[in-house]
């Protein structure tokens, strides 16, 4: 009987600590973080970020720098209480940063990708603003005599590339070696080939052997250690290691860093920050920081244009 | 006073043990409600029987064969590769040396086992990627070949260990007989040893079998990542790279997010079966 008993507890035990861990979950999200902060006025001393994956760690890094230098926010602006500066962020995909803008579970949504105007509807009274580019440079290893021959690739020529049409270097130029061509690309549903598709690709598929890179590193890597290899590398990663793979032009548009700002160049996307309704001051000073130089430099370092 | 001790300890111990059983039921039940929302879209026989994988397509897309194939592919290719090298160690370790040397290489094939599995994809995609790509002129070297050798590195330590053990018992129970009849030590060997210890043999296959295809991060680096079918020389997917690299990225609640709970979902009941069988084997194995 006793063991019984003893067992008995001992399942109460675990579901009663399964529980509570479930619960937590509900406790995190940003309603309840807001109810805390209710009982001081109007002033919300958090604001919380969701959306895009790869805006993700910029907001994240010029958030940390931002809590180091004030720590409080009436260091900010002596008109704002002496609160802890808290900011959230959190990735789930662009699509997840509207929603939750839509539906009031976050501040700010965070997108990588133009917004549509459906959504530009259903938000209504729409605060945006770009904080940068981030644009995929094609690139190919520097022993590729390609980019002597002709360093200028056309959407249809890349499209080839890409799907496969062109299986050997000669096919692309009758002065290259007959040697195959070597993809490389980025996880098929990852941010980096939704761009890569959507501006150069359009309905037509990647080739299936491509070999798909586990990080943009790694992509990065590839076209640098492999001669026969092409690849979409951003163009951060491109600055960091200049002279070990060289950018194409494409369309005749080279990939600098005013042509991706004034989107001539077609491979980029924008990086918005959006917001439901008026600004808060509180919100207004953090969104003024990330337009800033600072905030720019910080975006810069993260492998992105920045616009402001 | 003694007695309620005695009850506690018995009690925290019960609680622990069945907390960790409890927390296995909660992985397979959550992977499992997870799953069972895309296999309400897909049928389950047709996700591993069809043969393409395009997470930006339809769901019909969404199947894993080719996956399944390169996964058990890749460790085939690892076992066939560590086998010869891990059972002539383990000869070696319980015949051969003497005590101290033992305890030497032992540790040193312990060590091998602890390196990071990261460290072994790195080596590869840097070292045995290039060497295919410079020495064999491959338009490019990731391929199941390059993801099996790295693996066979990681496979023997497991191996070995599993060899040597009852090889060493085996060795011992007849070393004195055989020396009496005066065989020879290889003879000895050939006809009792390894035959004696088939079943650690077999086990340590199933071990490294299981090991082989749950590895994620040195496999992914080498292989490609195209989940096209897997041939010795062209790239592959495995499904523990598979989920580790799209994971990240996919939308949390599609049905992509739904497929890679569900090919981890199938990935573990293969290495359950597997699981099953090494029991048996090794129930059978200890007298």
């Amino acid at each position: 009987m006793k063991r019984r008993i003893s067992l008995f507890l001992c399942i109460v035990l675990v579901f009663a600590i399964a529980i509570t861990g479930c619960g937590k979950k509900e406790s995190t999200s940003p309603e309840n973080d807001e109810e805390i902060v209710e009982g001081s006025k109007d002033f919300k001393a958090q604001m919380t970020f969701n959306g895009s994956s790869t805006l993700a760690p910029v907001i994240s890094a010029i958030a940390a720098d931002f809590i180091e230098e004030y720590t409080t926010w009436d260091k900010v602006d002596p008109n704002f209480p002496e609160e802890n500066i808290a900011i959230y962020v959190s990735a789930g995909g662009s699509g997840a940063g509207v929603k939750s803008v839509l539906e009031g579970t976050s501040d700010f949504g965070m997108l990588a990708r133009e917004i549509k105007d459906e959504e530009k509807e259903k938000i209504g009274d729409m605060k945006d603003y770009t904080l940068g580019i981030d644009a995929l440079t094609i690139s190919i290893n520097p022993e590729n005599p390609l980019y002597k021959i002709k360093d200028d690739l056309s959407t249809e020529e890349i499209k080839k590339i890409f799907s496969g049409e062109y299986k050997y270097w000669d096919e692309v130029d009758n002065g290259l070696e007959h040697k195959e061509i070597v993809v490389v690309i980025r996880d098929l549903g990852g941010g980096a080939h939704e761009v890569f598709q959507k501006s150069i690709m359009g309905d037509t598929e990647v080739r299936e052997d491509a070999i798909q890179a586990p990080s943009m590193g790694a992509l990065v890597t590839k076209v640098m250690e492999n001669k026969d290899a092409i690849g979409y590398a951003s163009f951060g990663m491109v600055n960091q290691n200049e002279g070990k793979l060289i950018p194409l032009k494409v369309d005749g548009v080279e990939p600098t860093k005013e042509n991706i700002a004034n989107r001539s160049y077609k491979i980029s996307r924008p990086l918005i920050v959006v917001k439901k309704g008026e600004l808060t001051p509180e919100q207004l000073a953090f969104v003024n920081v990330l337009t800033s130089e600072k905030g720019s430099e910080i975006i810069e370092k993260m492998g992105f244009v920045p616009v402001n | 006073m003694k007695n309620i001790g005695e009850k506690i300890f018995k009690f925290i111990m019960k609680f622990l043990t069945l907390f960790s059983m409890l927390l296995l039921a909660f992985i397979v039940i959550f992977i499992f409600k997870e799953s069972i929302v895309f296999f309400k879209e897909v049928p389950i026989l047709k996700f591993i029987s069809g043969k393409t994988w395009n997470p930006l397509g339809s769901p019909d897309d969404l199947s894993i064969l080719p996956i399944i194939l390169g996964t058990a592919y890749v460790s085939f290719v690892g076992i066939i590769i560590a086998l010869p090298i891990g059972v002539g160690s383990a000869v070696v370790l319980s015949s051969y040396t003497g005590d101290k040397m033992k305890r030497f290489i032992r540790g040193i094939v312990d060590v091998l086992a602890g390196i990071p599995s990261v460290v072994y994809g790195f080596i590869g995609l840097l070292v045995l990627v290039k060497f295919f790509e410079v020495k064999f002129s491959f338009s490019s070297g990731e391929s199941v070949l390059a993801g099996g050798i790295i693996l066979s590195i990681m496979m023997l330590p497991y191996i070995i260990s599993t060899c040597d053990e009852s090889m060493e018992k085996v060795y011992k129970e007849y070393a004195q007989y055989s020396n009496a009849l005066g065989v020879s030590k290889s003879y000895m060997i050939r006809k009792i040893v390894i035959p004696e210890s088939r079943r650690s043999i077999l086990a340590s296959i199933v071990l490294a079998l299981g090991r082989g295809m749950g590895e994620t991060m040195a496999v992914m680096m080498v292989i490609g990542n195209a989940p096209i079918m897997p041939k010795l020389l062209k790239k592959c997917q495995t499904i523990p790279s598979l989920i580790a690299l799209e994971m990240g990225m996919a939308e949390v609640g599609s049905l992509h997010y739904h497929s890679l709970f569900a090919a981890g979902f199938i990935l573990m009941l293969i290495l359950f079966i597997i699981n099953i069988f090494l029991y048996f084997i090794k129930k059978r194995m200890d007298i």
